[in-house]
């Protein structure tokens, strides 16, 4: 509709450039992640002979998911991933947005030191809060091995990012009046949040769910101080197996990297058409 | 009543030893909730029994209540981390005991994971680390195991703090120049005796042989700060007189001054040699290019015939093609002209990794288990076996007939029987792979020369306080 | 008078359900042990040892005399700006080129993500390999010099290399939030601005650009401190090689702390790297509101 509106040949040309390019770095930008399902597929020793290759000296296997699958405990890491990665992300959406949601709204004292304290944290190194964060949690709390405390641990460190991006779209997004109208039909402030406010915020929490399904799905450092267990350990935990101090066995770890992030993959199409809807949405008002 | 207090008790117990939450001298606490609720349950089991069964079951403890204790084991070699799982399944199939082998993930420090682990009062009970962390753990955390009966299978390989044992030495690893004899034999088209490499003019002319032969460049010389700054630079260290004692007295006077660098022979030796190497380096156009992963198949196919690495590279050759029945083995990384020099004879092989026993967060039982299982290894055939050839280790303990199956693992054992090896394993500050391997980086990539890199040397050591 | 007490109760419950459970989370996972860290670094503690002795400012001193933390802050800043600009004009561009209803335009914007989904060692591998091993084999194929040595044995080609890996893998972040940013602009306003006959550029600077602004202020904010706290690209990729030429300063901290075994310098340190960020942060976010008022 756009396009012939603004219509002539020149246009047209332009898009046409428009649209090599964004192929062009397309590919280039895919190249590893090619390289990674290509060489999932190899011995080691082809891997490191020649990544390129599409014909391998030994020919294609499928030993490297079948040994990945059994080594990882696939299932059960898998299931631990989702129950931690699900519960964490889903604390996050809901508390942050009606953190940020109080900080644009209520504007005092409480409001902006917390808001300052958020945008700073953000940029403490997670290695400056490590070893204080064991001991608290560890010796003085006895909390670590359970996967709750996972949960609750990745809650809190993903909060202020979560709370920084939902303020600035409460903030430029969503109108005062449709609040106050709400109001006078006689709408709690918590009714007037969940049936209009978050359902506006679709776009920017559909962005949110992926960024932080995705920190919290690969993230190992955390875990791994968390989690020392191996019936509880979450996927990324699981492929330490494959990684030697001096060696590291390439094809086994290319297809559990394709196995651990498959789901993802998958989770991020679906919400690809979540994000539209939502823009649909938007656009209605 | 008393039901409930037992219940009481075995939640203590489980809590206690699950968590392992009471540290320093709350540990005589932790043995002491413990022991009644052992016996509590022991009683309500046998209610009907004699006395003298149950004193019977008291003085047995060690076995009888060994079975059904849960232990954990750092494990910081992540490349045997199901060999070991696999000999902790078969241990706990005898004995009871249920040994729980946490590994050290990508990019994790051991010394890291277990500082982190001290902290949050889940130390495991057994920790498998470098001779540094050892020796800087020791008198704090690690138990005294001076009177383990296996001390007097492995007398030579034994590291002492201040005249105590602390660790148990769990593989002997050696490292010198690996060669590939069949590339050897084929370029130059006779037999190849590794004996006859005692000096650096044999090796200068043995290198100009096979070039002239064909093998442009014949040595592979990997880029990774902790093999130059660690492994190849360590040699003059190890080769002061051969021991760890001597390596430390030689440390000591790099620190104070006393002993200038540039006028310590062996790294003006070493040098040398380096030199010598890095003339016929494979990698010599882009020295610092090198990739980890590349330079074994550089060895494997033939390309080369050497390679300055140790025993543990064995899985990364085997990697890159070549099969356990292949004629790999070392010579020594040679120093000077002195043909009865033994840094010229013989190659470094000592303990690299050493396990120690909690002695703060681990209750009594679970060191009893701890030190059960450390027997079980050095004793139980089965342990033997399965040390060797699942693990692929090379035992420090004597009493151990079992052969490695690899031939890297196998020279080093045959030169260990013959005496052909010398074990010192210099302790260096933590940092100093990386500081002097980034300085080593410079020098082979040519951005620095001899005298800076001397003082480089010079100047690391004098900044220890 | 009753008005006001109700008031006051209903601010206060709004405070309660709203705010607290989500401040308190945050709280007890990042401020509570951020002051426990800070304590830890006025002691003589080195990470292990059961007795802590209080050494007062000796850490910062010796921080702050610590060469090398300075000279990888010196090299953390350039780098920093490099990819914080690469980045955002990468994501920009790609959400710009993204919204516009070009052709499979999902199909791109997924595949522009998916650098996201790789991590840690394998990412470090790969690209260690086309830069050591494609690369130089393109070069020698081709004779341009540029890639006849590795990258990553050349202290300036590194860095580049860093600031490339770097681009490839935040700009489909970033471009995620450009796009939510753009379908928030009402298509009301870009249809009038078409329509008026603005071309595409004015079409950007004078009408997109001023009302893009929130989104600028949150990516500019999340790479700068992403930026400032790269540590597994750093450390997979070239290690801090060749010789510590790339070492940069969450790795140099890391070191300090794990490596040395100075904790309380190592931890020290990282506050001085936190006070930096926050105050090129602060500065940052300050002058962003400041536009978005005046737009």
């Amino acid at each position: 509709m756009e396009k012939k509106k603004i219509g002539g040949t020149r246009k047209a040309v332009l898009d046409a450039i428009g649209f090599i390019a964004v192929v062009l770095l397309f590919l280039l930008y895919m190249v590893p992640f090619v390289l990674v399902l290509l060489n999932s597929f190899k011995l080691k020793r082809d891997i490191i002979k020649n990544p390129f290759s599409m014909i391998p000296e030994k020919g294609f296997i499928v030993k490297n998911y079948i040994v990945a699958f059994e080594k990882m405990n696939f299932l059960r890491s898998f299931g631990n991933s989702v129950m931690v990665t699900g519960l964490a992300t889903l604390l996050v959406i809901i508390l942050a947005a009606m953190v940020a949601y109080y900080f644009v709204r209520s504007r005092n004292m409480f409001s902006t030191v917390c808001f300052a304290l958020m945008a700073a944290s953000m940029i403490i190194p997670f290695q400056a809060i490590m070893i204080p964060l064991v001991s608290i949690y560890g010796a003085s709390l006895h909390m670590l091995n359970h996967r709750l405390t996972l949960v609750f641990l990745h809650t809190g460190f993903a909060m202020s990012m979560s709370v920084f991006i939902y303020q600035g779209f409460i903030k430029s997004g969503i109108p005062i009046a449709l609040e106050e109208a709400a109001c006078i039909d006689g709408c709690s402030k918590v009714q007037t949040f969940f049936h209009i406010v978050f359902p506006l915020l679709k776009p920017v929490t559909a962005t949110l769910v992926i960024l932080n399904v995705l920190a919290f799905w690969n993230d190992y450092l955390l875990p791994s101080l968390v989690l020392g267990k191996k019936q509880i350990m979450t996927l990324p935990l699981s492929t330490y197996a494959f990684y030697g101090t001096y060696s590291a066995d390439y094809g086994t770890i290319m297809a559990g990297l394709v196995l651990t992030v498959a789901p993802i993959l998958i989770l991020y199409l679906f919400l690809q058409k979540q994000i539209i809807n939502g823009v649909v949405a938007g656009a209605v008002k | 009543m008393k039901q409930r207090m037992k219940k009481l008790a075995a939640i203590l117990m489980v809590t206690a030893m699950s968590i392992g939450l009471f540290a320093g001298c709350g540990n005589s606490q932790t043995a002491d909730t413990t022991k009644p609720a052992d016996t509590a349950t022991t009683d309500a089991a046998d209610a009907a029994n004699e006395d003298t069964t149950a004193a019977d079951a008291t003085t047995d403890t060690a076995s009888a209540d060994l079975s059904g204790v849960e232990i954990s084991f750092l494990n910081s070699k992540g490349e045997i981390q199901t060999a070991l799982e696999e000999t902790a399944a078969a241990f706990e199939e005898e004995t009871g005991i249920k040994v729980d082998i946490m590994a050290c993930g990508t990019g994790e420090v051991p010394y890291t994971k277990i500082t982190s682990a001290y902290n949050s009062g889940t130390a495991p009970t057994m920790a498998m680390l470098d001779t540094t962390d050892v020796v800087a753990l020791a008198e704090e955390y690690a138990l005294d195991l001076s009177d383990e009966k296996w001390t007097a299978e492995c007398t030579d390989l034994l590291t002492k703090v201040n005249d105590k044992v602390y660790s148990f030495p769990f593989c002997v690893e050696g490292r010198g120049l690996i060669y590939n004899k069949a590339a050897i034999e084929n370029t130059l088209g006779k037999e190849f005796d590794p004996d006859s490499i005692n000096s650096y003019d044999a090796l200068a002319a043995l290198l100009e042989e096979l070039r002239a032969a064909g093998m442009e460049n014949p040595v592979v010389i990997s880029k990774e700060d902790w093999s130059l700054g660690a492994h190849q630079l360590g040699f003059i260290y190890d080769t002061y007189d051969g021991t760890t004692a001597g390596s430390a007295k030689l440390i000591t006077a790099l620190e104070d001054g006393s002993q200038d660098p540039a006028e310590y022979e062996r790294l003006s030796q070493f040098l040398d040699t380096m030199d010598l190497l890095l003339e016929y380096n494979i990698n010599k156009k882009d020295p610092l290019g090198a990739l980890y992963e590349q330079d074994p198949i550089f060895l494997a196919d033939g390309d080369a015939a050497f390679w300055a690495n140790g025993c543990w590279a064995w899985p990364n050759i085997a990697d890159a093609g070549a099969s356990a029945t292949d004629a790999y083995g070392f010579i020594p990384f040679v120093l000077g002209n002195d043909t009865s020099d033994f840094a010229n004879t013989s190659i470094q092989a000592s303990p690299t990794k050493q396990v120690i026993i909690d002695k703060v967060q681990a209750s009594e039982e679970q060191i009893a288990a701890a030190k059960e299982f450390l027997n079980w290894l050095v004793y139980n055939d089965n342990g033997q076996k399965m040390l060797v050839e699942t693990c692929a280790l090379i035992p420090a303990c004597t009493n151990n007939a079992y052969n490695p199956l690899d031939p890297l693992g196998m020279d080093i054992k045959n030169r260990m029987a013959e005496g052909k090896t010398y074990s010192s394993c210099f302790i260096a500050p933590s940092d100093h792979w990386s500081v002097l391997g980034a300085a080593m980086q410079k020098y082979i990539a040519g951005e620095s020369d001899r005298e800076t890199f001397i003082k480089e040397v010079a100047d690391y050591w004098t900044s220890q306080k | 008078m009753g008005t006001m007490g109700r008031k006051l109760a209903e601010k206060l419950k709004n405070l309660c359900v709203f705010a607290l459970p989500g401040v308190l989370i945050f709280f007890t996972v990042v401020i509570v042990p951020f002051i426990y860290g800070f304590y830890l670094t006025l002691t003589d503690w080195d990470g292990v040892k059961q007795v802590k002795n209080i050494v007062g400012i000796s850490n910062y001193l010796e921080a702050f005399q610590d060469a090398q933390f300075w000279s990888s802050m010196e090299l953390t800043l350039r780098y920093v700006f490099c990819s914080v600009l690469l980045v955002n004009l990468v994501a920009f561009i790609l959400a710009y080129a993204l919204s516009n209803g070009l052709k499979g335009q999902n199909f791109f914007r997924t595949g522009f993500f998916t650098p996201n989904l790789i991590g840690g060692v394998v990412l470090g591998f790969i690209w260690q390999f086309v830069f050591s091993r494609v690369l130089v084999n393109l070069g020698e194929s081709t004779g341009w010099g540029i890639f006849s040595t590795s990258w990553l044995s050349d202290p300036t080609k590194a860095f580049w290399a860093l600031v490339i890996v770097t681009v490839w893998q935040l700009s489909g972040y970033m471009m995620l939030i450009y796009i939510a940013g753009f379908t928030s602009l009402s298509a009301d306003v870009l249809e009038a601005a078409s329509i008026d006959g603005a071309t595409g550029i004015q079409r950007v600077t004078k009408i997109i650009l001023p009302l893009m602004v929130p989104s600028f202020v949150i990516c500019l904010f999340l790479t700068l401190s992403r930026a400032f706290m790269v540590y597994d690209v750093n450390l997979t990729l070239t290690g801090g090689e060749p010789y510590g030429t790339t070492r940069l300063v969450a790795m140099h901290v890391y070191e300090k702390a794990f490596t040395a075994r100075n904790y309380g310098v190592g931890q020290a340190e990282a506050l001085f790297l936190f006070l930096i960020v926050a105050i090129i942060g602060g500065v940052q976010i300050y002058l962003g509101k400041k536009k978005e008022v005046e737009a």
